[in-house]
């Protein structure tokens, strides 16, 4: 049981390795704020909250280690605030420099000018 | 490059120097230590509190952590004083000029469960303060984060609609003052030293390890540093163009 939580944990803090790398490449390499910001996000969710709940599943394997209920707690509750404010203040981002048209804004496809064409 | 090499000439240096000259481990716990570890946390006359940080701060050092606190209160003092305002401008400060629309759904909704979070959490750090590393001063300062968010997602007016507004906070902030005196006054009522913590607070209350008068400095601390942030973010949070109105300032 405690090699299968290992694995799992494992897993995910590597996926969550993967995902920091590519939205620091993203971050860098994207062409304008919003597909950056998207890139942000990756690394925040991917790279923030999928490790911790890693971490979590880890410590609730790992026999030996002391107060391993607690770290798997702090973890897991530390990897849900984070999911709940990262895509927040994403959403902030994106309206503020969308309200104050600081960032120039050139959509390929916009579905939300659509529906409200059609109404 | 030639930053690069510096940067790795200097990281080599301090990490060769940091590997030669080794800080010297102490063996055993020295003299003035053990006085203080025997007084705060072992003995009959001690608060029992594992935490000798703060029992030695709000004990030992008691006159020194007052004058501290006295100086945050001065700074708070003094911006209420730059933003002094009278009968009506404060009126006019209160009211809402321009509707302005409301942020997005979503940030609105995490920012109601984050708030609830962030009051659970400074409230864990500044009553666990005689157990856990924390303690008043760093649970008021996690508290006034949550006024400052609803300021940023909502608006200063939510918050003076909600009750919350300058004069409240001041109020709640002379509360928490009062009971720092308070607290340590009443040592001198049975005869022993100002802001002495045993023996006349009780260490446990039905197997409660309440550390003293520890709690009750963490406690009064956390509403006064709490409610003085509150305090100065709601003034700030006033919009330049009331300002400008109050002063006079032609565009």
């Amino acid at each position: 049981m405690s090699e299968i939580l290992f694995y799992i944990g494992a897993v995910m803090i590597i996926i969550g390795g993967i995902c920091d790398l590519f939205g620091a490449i993203g971050l860098l390499r994207f062409p304008n704020f919003y597909v950056r910001l998207h890139a942000a996000t990756v690394g925040t969710i991917g790279g923030a909250v999928v490790p911790l709940f890693g971490v979590a599943l880890l410590a609730l394997g790992a026999d030996f280690l002391p107060h391993r209920y607690a770290i798997a707690g702090a973890s897991f509750i530390t990897g849900i605030i984070v999911l709940l404010a990262a895509p927040a203040g994403a959403t902030a981002l994106a309206y503020a420099a969308h309200k104050v048209k600081l960032v120039e804004w050139k959509p390929k496809v916009d579905h939300l000018a659509e529906v409200r064409g059609n109404d | 490059m030639k930053r690069l090499v510096t940067l790795i000439l200097l990281l080599t240096a301090v990490i060769t120097l940091a590997y030669v000259f080794q800080v010297p481990q102490p063996e055993d716990v020295k003299p003035l230590g053990e006085f203080y570890l025997e007084n705060s946390y072992f003995g009959d006359y001690s608060a029992k509190s594992p935490e000798v940080i703060t029992s030695i701060l709000w004990d030992y050092r008691g006159i020194d952590t007052l004058f501290e606190t006295a100086v945050f209160f001065l700074a708070i003092i003094g911006s209420l004083t730059v933003f002094r305002l009278t009968k009506e401008q404060e009126k006019e400060v209160k009211t809402e000029s321009t509707q302005v629309e409301p942020l997005p759904l979503p940030i609105r909704t995490v920012t109601k469960v984050i708030v609830a979070m962030i009051l659970a959490v400074s409230a864990s750090i500044a009553l666990h303060g005689h157990l856990t590393p924390g303690g008043g001063f760093q649970g008021g300062s996690a508290l006034a984060v949550a006024p400052l968010l609803i300021i940023a997602a909502y608006s200063k007016y939510a918050l003076e609609k909600n009750g919350l507004d300058k004069t409240r906070a001041l109020i709640l902030r002379s509360i928490g003052l009062l009971g720092i005196a308070l607290v340590a006054l009443v040592p001198l009522l049975s005869g022993s030293y100002i802001m002495q913590n045993q023996p006349i607070f009780p260490a446990e209350i039905n197997g409660q390890l309440i550390g003293g008068s520890l709690i009750y400095y963490n406690f009064f601390e956390f509403l006064a540093v709490g409610a003085g942030f509150t305090a100065v973010f709601l003034l700030l949070a006033i919009p330049e163009e009331k300002f400008k109105k109050i002063l006079g300032v032609r565009r």
